[in-house]
């Protein structure tokens, strides 16, 4: 078996996070961090004693207990700041992280109610405050929320069980040892009688915190929730239209603003038609917000902010309509210039030369900065020139846009000396943090609050919306502010998916097996210090973890067009052209596809990485959609299935594609196959709502995604010039869990979309014998219909 | 002072704009925050609202241009006592919401489309939901809850959800 480079593997895609947040949730000292001990000692290993030193940070310390306490209403008993018990026996568990369509407020708290042993109907869910003392970290990213809180909200939820059943023993004089739950009661067998939890519950509160190296946690055969079926925690409100999300806020004497920033990206306001606004019907004020420029916040490789013109008014449509009117001088001297046209060619022609070396982490950063060495391994030019075949292929995929349904909002106060906002925010520690910084006061008076967030897919990382409206309340001191982008706002105004180009040239040997891989992959630097946000590659990235002769080099354009992470950040783009570029490979091999993608897997084998790829998984799951589909069985003309297969974020996911492709180039997905391993999956509801919309939100990348710009102007403003995918367009879906039972739990959200875009395109080769090597498909003549 | 029929009662909505969208008289002035700004171009459908019955794009209709007619909205589906409509009941039993934010939009076309045609096709719903954009991709759940509902209100058979806790 060849060494795998170790490298800090793409599956905790925390380089895409500003360093702020990586140190805030590096500091957290989540149990699940530690994955080689819990993949090795496996998932039934962990029921029963939780072990020492597994605590989440401050989720049952008596202190944050106490302070949390303080904050509750009189006639409830809290237990911790995960749980309180109601008199009544209602049941109120908190859920910590926040909500943007990935289920995880039904997710964390069914874990807490497992382990509470309660019934899930005596349950109400409460969205948490913001508080990392209590809570650590509290992010949605990185499918990264169920594989950090698996074990801690089983810990959380058997600490209270104990609380409970100690109260029960002291308040009843029964040896705790006679008594047993079930269904929120607390059961003495021996006597035949039974209690609701609410009767124990103010003395439970008032119960020492146990120490959770004695916490019993159930054994999966005990699950009596985890496992099945469950729907969302919000769904009534949701169908019933009540207020849950970013602007849906209201407070007295609220004012509404919208704020207007150069269409130039990072060009600065110097002045605007200051009278003229400020005379128009409904408009209170109108001034300039100068950029927030702290480093912690927008790192200035990725694209800082860049400041605007903010305009508040009676109500929103008098502040769009005040907005249609502003004129304002620009300063653009630093604006950004770059035309997507330009980078393309420049791409193109270094299609043929290899770049700079490729460093990659190989190591924890050491006192004098990051530990890197260049990506090579072997000796790739050598195995190329020794091989019985050699393939070349270039790859390009462009700038996309997040296109979350909700624009981004939030509402502000500041009202002597503090801030307090509502906002839909992915990182929301982060937004309270900066809030402070905006807002000139101590951390400790900037409070945020977390709504339901109407769509995140990364673009709710940012905060800079958040700080915007503080800056906007900061002036306008004493009265709340909703701040409301525009769709045109939010479209010209994102941290984009940056595009990137791949010339990939990779040899096999007279068996067809693959020998040697070389990548040259150009993508974007903001500021020359390396590349920006998801403009990075992993040499983690299958195959490039198991091929004996490796050597990738880069090259990077300077072009400050902010980006960030998008759902599946490093993998959304890289899947498609890498998983079919192997399939080139697989057809130059003369080889099934399938057969060509296990003989290269090799050996059935975890990663030397803990967070790497096992290669006995990844086979699974590739055989296990092989045969669910019926790969290899005869189609029709101009119909075929296509293959791909990913993995990211710790998911392992592969797909199968039947598709068929007209001769005017229409194409139809008639049905998708996924198979998906998260590991153990608690909630089957959720799992398929994140695969099944990973795979169609992959249909509308492959085919439509496409944001360009010139001289530094983006050029799509709303739906209409960036089609998603609409329900005509949506094929059949047919989706498989496999749950090997020794591995932890992860998150879905993002592996079940990469490989979807692969497998479309693969198909359509196998209809029609075209390869496409450029996202998105449109751009080669194709429509989905 | 202006007045509009809105989920059965009459609104004062005050002096205002006769320029302003339906959509930000609802969330602003009446205070009806379950209709939802997406783009403001009648592109996502996210601001859909029943005029007179018919889905319409409520970002696209000027306050001024009304009178009297019937506005309904997500608020108004449900019955004065809180029971749910079929279609609210289908949505929340599929598990339809993935962030939620398009769904009152999807389920004021979908009970447009029911009120009309008690059993559509594939192709019917297709047209009648192609208006309405879930940036989740909820569209294989909302057609099945479509179709629940309506089997529901037909009283006939069709796809049942799983059972809340059901095993798998």
């Amino acid at each position: 078996m060849n060494k795998p480079i170790k490298t800090q593997h793409q599956a905790l895609p925390l380089a895409d996070l500003p360093e702020f947040f990586q140190e805030m949730i590096n500091a957290s000292d989540l149990p699940e961090m530690k994955q080689p001990e819990v993949s090795r000692r496996g998932f039934l290993q962990l029921s029963g004693l939780a072990g020492g030193g597994l605590v989440l940070g401050g989720f049952a310390t008596a202190g944050s207990q106490r302070a949390f306490a303080q904050d509750a209403a009189a006639d409830v008993a809290t237990l911790s700041p995960y749980v309180q018990i109601k008199p009544d026996g209602r049941i109120i568990i908190f859920a910590k992280n926040p909500e943007c369509g990935q289920g995880i407020k039904t997710g964390l708290p069914l874990i807490i109610a497992e382990e509470l042993d309660c019934a899930w109907q005596d349950v109400d869910v409460v969205q948490a405050d913001v508080d990392a003392t209590k809570y650590g970290a509290q992010l949605a990213a990185g499918s990264l929320s169920t594989l950090q809180n698996w074990m801690g909200m089983r810990q959380a939820g058997a600490t209270a069980r104990a609380m409970v059943l100690a109260a029960a023993a002291k308040q009843l004089k029964l040896p705790v040892a006679e008594l047993t739950t079930a269904d929120t009661k607390v059961i003495h067998a021996a006597s035949t009688r039974e209690w609701s939890y609410g009767e124990f519950a103010e003395l439970a509160a008032t119960m020492p915190v146990p120490d959770v190296a004695t916490l019993i946690l159930k054994d999966k055969s005990q699950f009596k929730l985890l496992g099945r079926r469950f729907t969302g925690v919000d769904n009534v409100a949701i169908v019933t239209g009540l207020p849950l999300f970013g602007a849906d806020k209201v407070l007295p004497e609220m004012t509404y603003a919208t704020f207007t920033k150069c269409p130039q990206v990072a060009g600065k306001a110097v002045s605007f038609n200051e009278a003229h606004i400020k005379s128009l019907p409904g408009v209170i004020d109108a001034f300039i917000i100068e950029p927030f420029l702290d480093a912690r916040f927008f790192s200035a490789n990725n694209g800082a902010h860049f400041g605007g013109v903010a305009i508040v008014a009676s109500n929103t449509w008098a502040a769009i309509k005040a907005k249609r009117e502003l004129a304002v001088q620009w300063d653009t001297s630093t604006a950004e210039s770059a035309t997507w046209d330009e980078l393309v060619a420049r791409a193109t022609a270094l299609a043929d030369q290899d770049g700079e070396p490729l460093m990659v982490n190989v190591g924890p950063p050491g006192p004098n900065g990051p530990n890197r060495a260049p990506a090579d391994r072997g000796d790739a030019p050598a195995a190329l020139a020794s091989a019985a075949k050699v393939i070349s292929a270039f790859y390009e995929y462009p700038y996309v846009t997040h296109a979350q349904l909700e624009p981004e909002t939030a509402t502000a106060l500041f009202k002597d000396g503090k801030i307090e906002i509502w906002a839909p925010a992915q990182i929301p520690q982060g937004g309270e943090t900066g809030a402070a910084v905006v807002a000139g006061v101590e951390e400790v008076n900037s409070t945020l609050h977390m709504t339901r967030i109407g769509g995140g897919f990364g673009r709710k990382l940012a905060n800079d919306y958040v700080f915007e409206a503080t800056a906007i309340a900061r002036r306008m001191e004493g009265r709340p502010v909703k701040l409301q982008w525009t769709r045109e706002d939010d479209m010209m105004h994102d941290f984009y998916r940056p595009g990137g180009f791949h010339s990939y040239k990779a040899g096999l040997d007279a068996s067809g097996n693959l020998i040697a891989f070389q990548d040259h992959f150009i993508s974007m630097t903001g500021n020359g210090t390396g590349p920006m946000t998801s403009a990075d590659l992993s040499a983690s990235v299958f195959p490039m973890d198991i091929v004996p002769n490796l050597k990738l080099t880069q090259t990077l354009f300077q072009n400050g067009i902010s980006t960030g992470p998008m759902r599946a950040p490093s993998s959304n783009a890289i899947a498609f052209t890498f998983q079919s570029f192997l399939h080139e490979l697989a057809v130059a091999s003369g080889k099934d596809h399938v057969q060509f993608l296990l003989d290269t897997l090799g050996d059935e084998l975890p990663s030397e990485d803990p967070r790497g790829m096992h290669r006995g998984r990844a086979a699974s799951v590739i055989k296990a959609v092989a045969e669910r589909a019926g790969w290899g069985k005869e189609m029709p003309a101009g119909r075929a299935l296509g293959l791909s297969y990913y993995f990211c974020h710790s998911g392992y996911v592969a797909q199968i594609a039947d598709v068929e492709v007209s001769a005017s180039k229409e194409v139809r997905v008639h049905k998708v196959w996924a198979v998906a391993d998260f590991g153990f999956i608690h909630n089957l509801n959720g799992a398929e709502n994140q695969l099944e919309g990973g795979i169609v939100d992959g249909l509308s990348q492959l085919f439509n995604a496409k944001i360009t710009f010139n001289n530094g102007v983006i050029q799509q403003q709303n739906f209409h010039q960036y089609p998603l995918l609409r329900m005509p367009q949506t094929p059949e879906l047919d989706t498989l869990f496999l749950q090997p039972e020794e591995f932890a739990p992860s998150g879905g959200g993002e592996p079940s979309m990469p490989p979807l875009l692969a497998a479309v395109s693969n198909a359509i080769f196998n209809a029609t014998g075209e390869r496409i090597r450029k996202m998105p498909l449109s751009e080669s003549g194709y429509r989905l219909v | 002072m202006a007045t509009l029929q809105i989920n059965g009662q009459t609104m004062d909505i005050g002096e205002i704009d006769p320029s302003t969208p339906l959509l930000w008289v609802l969330r602003d002035t009446v205070g009806l925050l379950g209709t939802k700004y997406g783009c403001g171009i009648a592109q996502c459908g996210a601001c859909t609202v029943h005029l007179n019955g018919a889905p319409v794009r409520s970002c696209q209709i000027p306050v001024g241009n009304l009178t009297n007619e019937q506005i309904t909205t997500i608020e108004g589906m449900a019955a004065a006592d809180g029971t749910l409509t079929p279609v609210q009941q289908a949505w929340i039993e599929h598990d339809v919401p993935q962030c939620g934010y398009c769904q009152a939009g999807q389920i004021m076309s979908a009970s447009a489309l029911l009120k009309n045609n008690s059993n559509p096709s594939d192709a019917e719903i297709d047209a009648a939901m192609s208006g309405n954009i879930c940036r989740c991709a909820t569209y294989t759940r909302i057609k099945r809850a479509i179709k629940s509902a309506a089997s529901s209100m037909n009283g006939t058979a069709f796809y049942n959800a799983a059972k809340q806790g059901e095993q798998v």
